[in-house]
Parts: structure tokens; C-alpha cells; sequence
């Protein structure tokens, strides 16, 4: 008996001791990768004195100071307007992006056609070129349109499919669904594109939500074109607001900043947080499968 | 149906449209711009040519040089720390742990936020002088850093932002882990590997194309990075964060010296695509595909 | 009135460099059913959908009833389809599935209504109607897929490999059922397998095909009595037909002697055009050799028996596979099929026996030689 269950009992201990050095790992990295997020939270509803004063997470004097007037923003919009600026390009371009990604990755996944090979490679180039040796140029060529300070600059190049990453993720997906089921649809009488509408967009949704989320934060995130195309305050997104915040709100009114930082984020963790499986889904749609 | 080649090129049409429009066109466009001498605020038609001007004034620029420096040092420390880091952190998650999806999901958020601009000015305030981390290390015990005054602490902080966001490649290389078939590693055992034995010899390379696919994305996009040291830093002190995007926002948007930064903006683009075409021609000594598929369509 | 009738002729289908079907020629009779078989890739699928329409051939022109339709629409065809992978909509329900193509080619919702609920009550599957596939076992996805097919009242039903995915058991009584459903519609049919069997009980007749050429067309039993050539021989009949290599000794009228490797065959054959000297290829299948005493009904003509050793044994419960090997006939290893009852030991010795007019014979480039005169021997 003892025999036997000595090891075993080694065993089972080795394993326990493993499991315990891996989950004080993962607690350990995960509250250092976190805590500034928490603090930038708890901040927000702290009077400036504490942030500076003291390093404890739960405000000691909690106040709404901070978020009031960070939301107040030290502009004459208030912070909903920047809100509303982020969305009104970013549905667009969400929206075009989907409609365009789907519209292209269906062709390229499905279509027989002489030189599919050569626009595929040059599709997957464009996700490695740096945006930054087009933006010249694209910011010029914008410019003889008379589209500065406005959003088309923002959006209508998505209608093109001009974001490789997504059309390539659509393709990936769609290569790992058999086309049997199209088949039958066109035996059923379809064209290409009743195809599409009625059995490849239902199929793919999953793929279709995961551009969707992603287009949208990248581009609640994205800073540097707003930047250069929008001069008008009145038109700013959020990110450019947040920018123009720490430089003209005195250095010292941390809490506001901080709860305006907060603010900006909530959508996307939000977002994150009610659609995360197809976050994973998206971004590993494209290494692990291709 | 899908023999039909005018209906396949309807489709892909509006791509390229777009290529054409928004990526070829600018892509010769600024090649063409940074043989001259355009400035900004002047009508296109003024740019003159300038032969190689902009290039050989590269050459002398020592800011130029700083910045390149600057950004090699960053891409070179970014980018195997981050993948380094994201490949362990996927180890230790994937065994049967009980929660692997909650801290999945707690390593991921900050890759999904770190881009924003709220992340950056969050940065901002915690490498601040009264910041969090100095009043952390003053609570330690030790004392307070000048962060984002001094030079090598200011390009360490514009550094960590990036490590910070090691979730996305991390939940790739976790995948990708995941994908390994389990019998392999039964096989292994059986065959009396050891865990060190197994990790060479199974995980590693059957790990290799989701190794590749997160180092060229990592390089692309560290080469690429502009809100971080932008926001934190503005570049300094010193040009100690000034990343050659930065460089080539600040010609063309700051100093209006358009063909100047079309000329640095092709070297980056250079320097990138060198970086990419020795990944991909290496990648058949390294990378190991075990099930081609074909993709004969 | 052909409805129903499908006629394929110098039909050719290349992919790049690649010819799939080079030239078939085929007439299928209205309310057939008829299988195509072969090995993988020998092109059956792809002779399929190019009756279906999924692929325009390279050359040649398809029928459907009176109309060329080698270039019709798949849903203008007349036909319907059943997929290996049943390839059902995962969004929708079986109804809509059902009425799918109803709804696309516009007809009114109560008439699809009406057309679907009729599908599913010959199918029994009208309590699934609101279900959606994922909710369905395979057998009732396979019947799904059917009905689909029923709602379009085709003139001629298309089956990619549909049992395929099924197991064993189910496979079987899909079988039947398709049998039961041609037998009640009476409509044309087009069957595609790589499973011999299901060719054999379903076909009215069978089309077995090889690297992109038909090889023979005919009824199941007349390909297993008289294959036209190695290649069919070979194929169709579980376990497959042994051969032999051999060479002419003499040529008569109603018979050509073969030399094996040690004993000389006389079977009966006429008009073979074969001369002495030639290397043909002799073929029995394992069924047709006889262990134990020469039954008395048997003609000592026809019958020849030889010495085996037994090399391996199979029990397969009802009957025994034995692998012999049989020195005079060749130097491979022969399958006999043999009753399950009859003790077997390796390395031991046994008689077995053969009926000359069962054996096949084959020249030098496969062809089936001369008419099997068995009939003409007897009489004689």
C-alpha cells in the first residue's frame, strides 16, 4: 500500500505546488498590469490632495469634482460633444469597413479569376506597410478634395476595403467553411449575391461582429489622423480632446484629466467586456488558422 | 458561379478602387515628394525637384540620426521582450488552471485600451514626479525618479506602454498552443521525453508559424508607434523618445517640410520592408508548416 | 416525352492543366437510378456537378429532358441536390431550409407552405419542422437535405456521396430508405459513391468510372458476371476478384487454354481473339472456388481443384476469408471465400476447387477476352 501511494501522494504535491507557483504568477503580473487602471478609476473620484497624497486605492474623501468638471472639460463643449464627434465618423467607418472587408474577402475566397494570386499578395503588403509613408500624400490629395476638417478623410477610404488586416480575417474564416452550402443555395436558385446575403453573412457573423468590435476601438484609439485632418475644436474626437486637456488644464487638476481618461475608456470596455470572445476570435483568426 | 471572373472581380473591385486610390497612389506620390523641395503651405504644383537633396540632407541631419537610434533601440528592446513575455505568460496559462479565461480576459484588456490616448495621458500621470510609481517607491522605501525628465528612464517608460500591451500576442500564442494536438505530447511522453525535451522539440516549433506571424506584426507595428511617446514624452527630453514617426509628423505638420519627411517617411518605409523580406526569407529555416493546406482555388 | 431523361455527350472538363472527364458519353433513362462509381478521384463527383451546373464543362453538351442545358443556371435545370454535407442552412429552420429555393424564385408563402409540409410527411418530418439543424441527429439532417430536394419537384435528383458521413448502422437504413423514396417518386436519379454496396443495391444501373473515363455502364449484376475489363473486375465484388498471370497455349473454337504457373486451364470461351503465345490475365473471384468434395451436379468438365496451404485466416462469423497459397494457379496469395463453419489451420493443406466457367479472362491490355461460353460448353 505505502508502496504505491507514497509517489503518488509526491506526485499530487508537486502538482499542487505547481498550480499554487502559477496562480501567485498570473495574480502577481495581472494586479502590476492592472493597478494603474484601478488607480486611474479611483482617481478620478479622489480630491487632487489624495491622488498625490497617498497611495491606497479606495478614495478616503471621495468627491465627483473630478468627474464634473472633467466632463465640463476646460473647453466651451463639454465632454459629450467629443463623445458624439468619435461616433459620428466612427459608425460610418465601422459600417463601410464590414459592408467592403465582406464584399472583397467573398471574391477573394470564392472567385476563380486570372491574377486573384497577385492582388492577394498586394492586399496582405498593404497590412505591412507603414501608414506613415501614405499620410503625406493622402493628406494632400485630401486636402485638393477640400476634405480637411471634415470626416470624410476619416471614413470614406474604408469603403475600399483599404484595411488589409480585415479582409484578410473575413478570408480566413471564410476558407474554413466548405462551400457545399453555397452550392445548394445556388442550386436553390441564387445568385452571388442572394449567396451572400442569405448564406455567407449569416454564416460568418462571428467573423463579420469581429471586424465590427475591432474597427471600432482601433478607431476610438486612433489619434494621429484625426490630428492632422480636423483643426476645428468643435469637431474633435475624444482623443484629440484628451490631448488638448492635459495641455491646457492646470497641471495640478489631475482628478479631472484622469476622469475624462476614464470616460474615453469606458465604450471600449464596455464593448470588450460584453463581446470579448470575439476579440480572441479576431485576432487569432488570422495567425493560427493561416 | 464562381467561375465567373467578371462577378469575382466586382467583388474585390472596390479594393482595388481603394488600392489604386489610397494606398498606390500615395505610395509613389510620396516616393516622388521626397526628391523635392515641397513645403505645406504651398500649391502642389510649386514643388521643385531636388534630385537626392532631401536624402544627403539626412545624412548631416544629426537629429535624424538620434531618431533612428532612438527608434532601433526601441523596436530592438520592444519587440523580443514583448514577445518573451507574452510567450510565458501564455505557458503558464495554458494547463488546467481553473480562471485561465479570467486572466485571459485581464491580460488582454490593456493590448485592447493601450493604443488610446486615455492609456497614454494614464501613463503620463504615473510616471509624473508625484506619480504613482514614485509615490510607490518613496512608499518602499526608496527614492523618487525623475521618469519622463531623464532621458534613459524617459524612453524606459515609452517602453513599458508597449510591453503592457503584450495581451493580444499573448492570446495568439495561447491559441496557438491550444491548436498543438495533445496526442503529440502522449506520443512524447511515451517515448520517455522530458518537459524541457518536449517544449524543443514539440511545442517550440509546431509554435513557430504563430511565432512569426506575432514578430512581423510586432515589428511592423513597433517601427510604426507614434501615440505613446507623442503623448508621454512629446519626443524629449532631449529626443531621447523621438521615434522617426515622430520625426516625420513633426516635418511635414510642424515645419511644413513636406518633401523632407516624404524622404524620411521611405526610409522608414525601407527600413521596415528590409526587416519583413529577411523574416519571410528566413522563415523556411525556421518556421515549420505541418499540415500544408493548398490553396488551389 | 423525355422528362426526366439525361444525355451527356463528348461531355470534358479540364481544371488549369488538369482533365477531369475526358469525353464521357452517357444516356440515362427517365426513372432510373443510376450510380456512378469509382475510386477517389476518378472524377464521379465532378461528373455530377457538371449535370448539376455547379461546373460548366470544357467541351461537349448536357440534356435535361428535351432542353440542352449545358449552360443553364443550376436552378433552372430541373434538378436537386444532396450533399455530402448536407450543406443545410445552420439559420434556418428545416422549413425554411425546405423552402429555401421556394422563396428565392419568388412563389407565394401558403403555396411554399403547402409544398413543404407535403416534403416533410413523406420524410416523417413534420414534428421537426421548426427545428434548426444543429437540433437534428445525422439520419434526420440526411432526410432534411432530401426534402429539400422533394419541394423543387425535380426532374432528376442528384446525390454527392449522401451516406457517406453516416454510420454504419444508419448508412444502411438511409439505403433503404432511398430505395423506398425512388421507388415511390419514380423520378430520374443520380447516385454518387465510392461504397460498392450501396452501387449494387441501389442501381438500376451502374456507371463505373476511372481517371475521367467511363469503363462500362450496365446493370449491378451484369458488371459482377461480366466485367468488361481488369479495371471493373477489380473493382466491383467485396473482396475483389483474384488474378492471374498466364499465358496462351492454344486457341479452339469454344475454348482457350491458359499455362498459370504450373497447371494449364481450358476455359470455355468463343470468338476470343487471343493467339497462343499471349499474356492474358485469368480472374476468379473468391466466391466462386469450392472447398471440400466436388458437388454432384457439377460437370467434372468445369471442375478443376487444386492444392493450397493456408497462409492467413479472416472469420468473418458467417463466412471465412482464407488466403491460400496455390503453387500451380500463381505465386501470389489467392482469397477464397469459404463457409464460416469449415475448420481452418494454417500452414495445413486443403483441395479447393474451381468452375471453369466462372473464371474471367483478360489481355494483355485488360480487356475482357471472347463471349463467356459457359452456356455453349454445357450445351455441348
Amino acid at each position: 500500500m505505502s508502496l504505491i501511494s507514497t509517489p503518488r501522494r509526491d506526485v499530487a504535491w508537486i502538482g499542487r505546488f505547481s498550480a499554487l507557483l502559477r496562480y501567485g504568477v498570473l495574480i502577481g503580473v495581472g494586479l502590476i498590469m492592472l493597478y494603474p487602471l484601478f488607480w486611474m478609476v479611483a482617481a478620478s473620484f479622489k480630491p487632487n490632495h489624495e491622488i498625490f497624497g497617498s497611495v491606497s486605492l479606495w478614495p478616503q474623501d471621495p468627491t465627483m469634482d473630478g468627474v464634473v468638471k472633467g466632463w465640463r472639460t476646460g473647453t466651451e463643449y463639454s465632454f459629450a460633444t467629443y463623445l458624439l464627434n468619435s461616433f459620428a465618423f466612427i459608425m460610418p467607418k465601422v459600417v463601410l469597413t464590414v459592408v467592403s472587408s465582406v464584399l472583397v474577402a467573398y471574391g477573394f475566397a470564392r472567385f476563380r479569376m486570372p491574377g486573384k494570386q497577385l492582388w492577394f499578395a498586394l492586399m496582405v503588403a498593404t497590412i505591412l506597410l507603414p501608414k506613415s509613408v501614405l499620410l503625406i500624400p493622402q493628406y494632400l490629395m485630401f486636402r485638393e478634395f477640400g476634405w480637411l476638417d471634415t470626416y470624410l478623410p476619416l471614413y470614406v477610404p474604408c469603403a475600399f476595403a483599404t484595411d488589409g488586416f480585415f479582409v484578410f480575417m473575413v478570408v480566413q474564416f471564410l476558407r474554413g467553411i466548405p462551400p457545399d452550402m453555397e452550392e445548394a443555395a445556388v442550386i436553390d436558385g441564387c445568385n452571388s449575391l442572394q449567396v451572400l446575403w442569405h448564406v455567407v453573412v449569416p454564416v460568418i457573423m462571428p467573423a463579420i461582429i469581429s471586424v465590427a468590435l475591432f474597427q471600432f476601438m482601433w478607431s476610438l484609439n486612433d489619434f494621429l489622423y484625426p490630428l492632422i485632418y480636423l483643426s476645428s475644436v468643435g469637431k474633435y474626437p475624444v482623443a484629440l480632446a484628451l490631448k488638448m486637456a492635459i495641455d491646457v488644464t492646470e497641471a495640478t487638476a489631475w482628478n479631472q484629466v484622469l476622469a475624462m481618461s476614464t470616460i474615453a475608456l469606458l465604450p471600449s470596455l464596455i464593448v470588450f467586456f460584453l463581446a470579448q470572445k470575439y476579440f480572441v476570435e479576431g485576432i487569432t483568426s488570422g495567425s493560427v488558422k493561416g | 458561379m464562381y467561375d465567373n471572373r467578371v462577378s469575382g472581380y466586382l467583388y474585390i473591385a472596390p479594393f482595388l478602387i481603394g488600392l489604386a486610390t489610397f494606398t498606390l497612389f500615395p505610395f509613389l506620390a510620396s516616393f516622388l515628394l521626397s526628391f523635392s523641395d515641397y513645403q505645406l503651405q504651398d500649391p502642389v504644383e510649386q514643388a521643385r525637384f531636388l534630385g537626392l537633396g532631401n536624402y544627403t540632407q539626412m545624412a548631416g541631419d544629426d537629429t535624424f540620426h538620434g531618431s533612428l537610434g532612438v527608434t532601433f533601440l526601441y523596436v530592438f528592446i520592444t519587440v523580443p521582450l514583448k514577445l518573451a513575455f507574452a510567450l510565458f505568460i501564455a505557458f503558464v496559462l495554458n494547463f488546467k488552471l481553473r480562471g485561465i479565461g479570467f486572466f485571459r480576459t485581464a491580460y488582454y484588456v490593456p493590448s485592447i485600451l493601450g493604443g488610446s490616448v486615455a492609456i497614454a495621458v494614464l501613463w503620463r500621470y504615473v510616471f509624473a514626479g508625484d506619480g504613482l510609481i514614485n509615490q510607490v517607491l518613496v512608499w518602499a522605501g526608496g527614492e523618487p525618479l525623475n521618469w519622463l525628465g531623464e532621458p534613459a528612464y524617459a524612453l524606459f517608460t515609452v517602453v513599458l506602454l508597449r510591453l503592457w500591451q503584450f495581451g493580444s500576442a499573448m492570446v495568439v500564442f495561447l491559441a496557438g498552443l491550444q491548436n498543438i494536438p495533445t496526442d503529440l505530447y502522449e506520443a512524447a511522453t511515451i517515448d520517455g521525453a522530458g518537459k524541457a525535451r518536449i517544449f524543443f522539440t514539440i511545442t517550440l516549433p509546431l509554435l513557430t508559424p504563430v511565432i512569426f506571424f506575432n514578430f512581423i506584426m510586432q515589428i511592423v507595428q513597433a517601427f510604426q508607434e507614434f501615440n505613446g511617446p507623442y503623448i508621454i514624452t512629446g519626443g524629449g527630453p532631449l529626443k531621447s523618445t523621438y521615434l522617426l514617426p515622430l520625426m516625420i509628423y513633426e516635418e511635414a505638420f510642424k515645419y511644413f517640410n513636406v518633401g523632407y519627411a516624404a524622404a524620411l517617411s521611405w526610409v522608414l518605409f525601407l527600413i521596415i520592408a528590409l526587416f519583413t523580406i529577411i523574416a519571410f526569407a528566413s522563415a523556411k529555416y525556421w518556421v515549420f508548416y505541418g499540415n500544408e493546406r493548398e490553396d488551389g482555388e | 416525352m423525355a422528362k426526366g431523361r439525361v444525355l451527356l455527350r463528348g461531355v470534358t472538363k479540364c481544371f488549369g492543366a488538369v482533365d477531369v472527364i475526358k469525353g464521357v458519353d452517357l444516356e440515362i433513362a427517365p426513372g432510373e437510378l443510376t450510380v456512378f462509381v469509382g475510386p477517389s478521384g476518378c472524377g464521379k463527383s465532378t461528373l455530377l456537378r457538371l449535370v448539376s451546373g455547379l461546373e460548366l464543362p470544357t467541351g461537349g453538351s448536357i440534356m435535361i429532358g428535351d432542353r440542352d442545358v449545358t449552360l443553364v443556371h443550376p436552378s433552372e435545370r430541373g434538378i436537386a441536390m444532396v450533399f455530402q454535407s448536407y450543406a443545410l442552412y445552420p439559420h434556418m429552420s428545416v422549413a425554411e431550409n425546405m423552402g429555401f429555393g421556394l422563396k428565392i424564385a419568388g412563389l407565394p408563402k401558403p403555396l411554399i407552405k403547402e409544398k413543404v409540409a407535403k416534403a416533410a410527411e413523406i420524410l416523417q418530418l413534420t414534428p421537426l419542422l421548426d427545428r434548426k439543424p444543429r437540433a437534428l441527429s445525422g439520419g434526420q439532417r440526411q432526410r432534411v437535405a432530401i426534402g429539400r430536394c422533394i419541394v423543387r419537384e425535380p426532374e432528376v435528383f442528384l446525390f454527392d456521396e449522401p451516406l457517406s458521413n453516416l454510420d454504419a448502422a444508419l448508412r444502411g437504413q438511409m439505403r433503404v430508405e432511398i430505395a423506398r423514396l425512388h421507388a415511390k417518386l419514380g423520378a430520374t436519379m443520380i447516385y454518387v459513391t465510392h461504397d460498392q454496396v450501396e452501387a449494387m443495391t441501389l442501381a438500376t444501373r451502374i456507371v463505373v468510372l476511372n481517371a475521367g473515363r467511363i469503363e462500362q455502364i450496365g446493370a449491378p449484376i451484369e458488371l459482377y458476371r461480366h466485367p468488361a475489363n481488369l479495371f471493373v473486375a477489380g473493382f466491383i465484388g467485396s473482396p475483389a476478384m483474384n488474378f492471374m498471370d498466364g499465358i496462351v497455349e492454344a486457341v479452339e473454337t469454344n475454348s482457350v487454354s491458359v499455362r498459370l504457373n504450373g497447371a494449364t486451364l481450358r476455359l470455355p470461351r468463343h470468338d476470343a481473339a487471343v493467339k497462343p503465345g499471349a499474356k492474358v490475365t485469368v480472374g476468379i473471384r473468391p466466391e466462386h472456388f469450392r472447398v471440400g468434395p466436388t458437388p454432384a451436379d457439377m460437370d467434372d468438365d468445369q471442375a478443376v481443384e487444386f492444392d493450397a496451404i493456408i497462409d492467413l485466416v479472416e472469420r468473418l462469423g458467417g463466412e471465412t476469408l482464407a488466403h491460400l497459397r496455390m503453387p500451380s494457379l500463381s505465386d501470389g496469395v489467392l482469397v477464397v471465400k469459404i463457409s464460416g463453419d469449415v475448420p481452418l489451420r494454417i500452414g495445413t493443406g486443403l483441395r479447393v476447387g474451381i468452375r471453369l466457367a466462372q473464371c474471367h479472362l483478360f489481355d494483355a491490355d485488360g480487356r475482357a477476352v471472347g463471349e463467356p461460353a459457359a452456356r455453349a460448353v454445357v450445351a455441348a
